[in-house]
């Protein structure tokens, strides 16, 4: 009797092949990009503001057509059968809105109703996230009086509470407090672990580093470079970051200057300096940061992680200048 | 039935309509205050059914236009339409939940006008009723307008480009009398209908009967409801 080798393959629950969506106006949007995400996957979308995470989300949650290209959900075609995909879903926008006459709770129950949970389910899978993110004592209160981040665990709970088999979640952790993150970071993993799949776009290296299973950078549209954040980091070879705290801002091209330097990103009051791994580069690095005028407050080399990956492929900074590291 | 927490679009129209106090009294009081007065004038009767006409006529497109407008700025229209729920009927619950609470706000008016115009009891209720199919028509003029901007200021401007020549038509002030193919387009206006029968109560002759009244624009109005729940679709797009 012949018996055939058991391969195990895992069916993916989203497979995207080749979507572009530029906008006209612009010309901006996300070209080409392709991917694959498996249950139980945390997939991260990483790029600076611009470079189409948003586009991408916005064409997977079915919210704009592609210009070309097409995604599956669960097997099913996203342009054919929209509504289908839609009840596989869940979905965080970066800008979430509530009703803000309704009380917080009613918004919730609206969405888990819209997303086919009956009264019971939808009330007990609420009670729990309501609890779990620390809303339950403003349940009865105006979404209008919710703060930023009280909206954003709303339009968490309103993503989750149907427990769908894909999670898009478009910067879920921007305005959150820092307990409100790591309850957040440990509800995704608990999902991912339960069998769904959570695609994840941000900036916030991380955030993307502690969570994602796996990683696509974004920059200017494109996919540039994918795999484990270990695999990506440990493809750095020779590179290290020098973070260097000042008491004032300083004109940061010089820095720039010095060799071996790949990149300088200024991150609130930190200054961080993508460089080579070589014998003197720490001094010549700081003697070029006093030399513009730096007033150095505290000084340290570090491993490098995701942003540096981002620096070496593109040559650009993760994210905006004003935008604080955390 | 519980209506709050909402589990459809009208429960939620619904739960809003009554959850500001303030705005739910003025609702009811701006059409007393504009109605009330002129029915207690001794008006000429087709002008007296004109102002009733143009306060629900105003009432229906704008309410329905701007409330989607806002909607879809924020961005909560195009979430919840993310959902598996059908754009259809999204629209139509939409237009049915917009129509109906209208209706709610114009009826004290009503009652008072009847009151002061006592008439026999079908031309009162041909006469509501038209007052809710006008109100429908203009509901689906204000959401097929939302289609086009999402401006509530352009909501006025294009919902006033729409309704001057449809007024015109229903001979609210003018032209009250048409023939040939005037005639015929006055026939599929809803408003006519109502201007009609509102004329009655205000003591003119009609010149369609109560039957008509019923049946007409109601058939209008399916018809135009079905081509705006069409537009569901671009209606509840993301607007790029």
């Amino acid at each position: 009797m012949l018996v055939l080798p058991v391969i195990e393959r895992r069916v993916h629950v989203l497979e995207v092949e080749n979507i572009t969506r530029l906008y006209k106006n612009s010309g901006r949007g996300v070209e080409d990009a392709s991917f694959e995400v498996y249950p139980g996957d945390i997939f991260g979308l990483l790029g600076p503001n611009g470079s189409g995470k948003s586009t991408l989300l916005r064409v997977l949650s079915t919210a704009i057509k592609p210009d070309s290209g097409s995604f599956r959900v669960g097997g099913m075609d996203g342009l054919e059968r929209k509504r289908e995909v839609r009840a596989k879903l869940g979905l965080m926008v970066d800008r979430p809105t509530h009703y803000g006459d309704l009380t917080g709770w009613a918004n919730a129950f609206l969405f888990a109703s819209f997303y086919g949970m009956d009264r019971k389910k939808a009330e007990r899978a609420l009670a729990e996230l309501f609890d779990y993110f620390d809303l339950a004592e403003y349940k009865d209160e105006k979404a209008k009086t919710y703060s930023y981040g009280m909206g954003k665990k709303l339009a968490l709970i309103e993503a989750m509470a149907h427990r769908p088999e894909l999670l898009l979640l478009d910067e879920p952790s921007l305005g959150l407090d820092y307990t409100s993150q790591l309850a957040y970071q440990r509800k995704i993993q608990d999902l991912a672990e339960s069998g769904a799949a959570i695609v994840l776009a941000s900036n916030q290296v991380d955030e993307v580093e502690s969570l994602c299973d796996r990683v696509v950078f974004l920059h200017r549209g494109r996919i540039v470079a994918g795999g484990t954040p270990d695999e990506l980091i440990s493809s750095l070879k020779g590179v290290q970051r020098i973070v260097a705290r000042l008491r004032n801002p300083v004109e940061y091209e010089p820095i720039g200057e010095v060799e071996g330097v790949q990149g300088v990103t200024p991150e609130g009051r930190d200054l961080v300096v993508h460089c080579e791994e070589r014998p003197g580069i720490v001094a010549e690095v700081v003697e070029a940061t006093v030399k513009a005028g730096g007033d150095i407050v505290t000084l340290s080399v570090e491993r490098p992680n995701l942003e540096d990956v981002f620096v070496k492929l593109t040559g650009e900074a993760l994210r905006d200048e004003d935008q604080p590291a955390r | 039935m519980r209506i709050n927490p909402p589990d459809s679009y009208w429960k939620k129209d619904v739960s809003l309509f009554f959850s500001r106090k303030f705005a739910l009294v003025l609702k009811f009081l701006y059409p007393i205050a504009l109605i009330v007065p002129v029915a207690a004038s001794g008006i000429p009767p087709q002008y007296g059914a004109a102002v009733v006409g143009i306060v629900a006529l105003m009432a229906g497109t704008f309410g329905a236009g701007e409330t989607l407008t806002t909607d879809i700025n924020d961005g909560i229209l195009v979430r919840l339409s993310l959902t598996p729920r059908s754009p259809y009927r999204i629209a139509l619950e939409i237009l049915l939940v917009n129509a109906v609470l209208d209706f709610l706000q114009l009826l004290p008016a009503l009652l008072i006008t009847y009151a002061l115009h006592p008439t026999s009891l079908i031309w009162m209720l041909a006469a509501t009723f038209g007052v809710f199919v006008t109100l429908f028509a203009a509901n689906c003029i204000g959401i097929f307008i939302a289609n086009f901007t999402t401006s509530p200021a352009d909501v006025l401007l294009y919902a006033t480009a729409i309704l001057f020549p449809l007024i015109y038509l229903s001979g609210f002030f003018r032209n009250r009398h048409p023939t040939g193919t005037l005639a015929t387009i006055r026939d599929f206006i809803p408003f006519s209908y109502m201007n009609d029968a509102l004329g009655v109560v205000f003591g003119m002759a009609g010149g369609f009967t109560p039957a008509e009244i019923f049946v007409y624009p109601t058939i209008i109005c399916i018809v135009v409801a079905a081509a705006v729940c069409l537009t569901a679709p671009r209606l509840l797009s993301p607007r790029l």
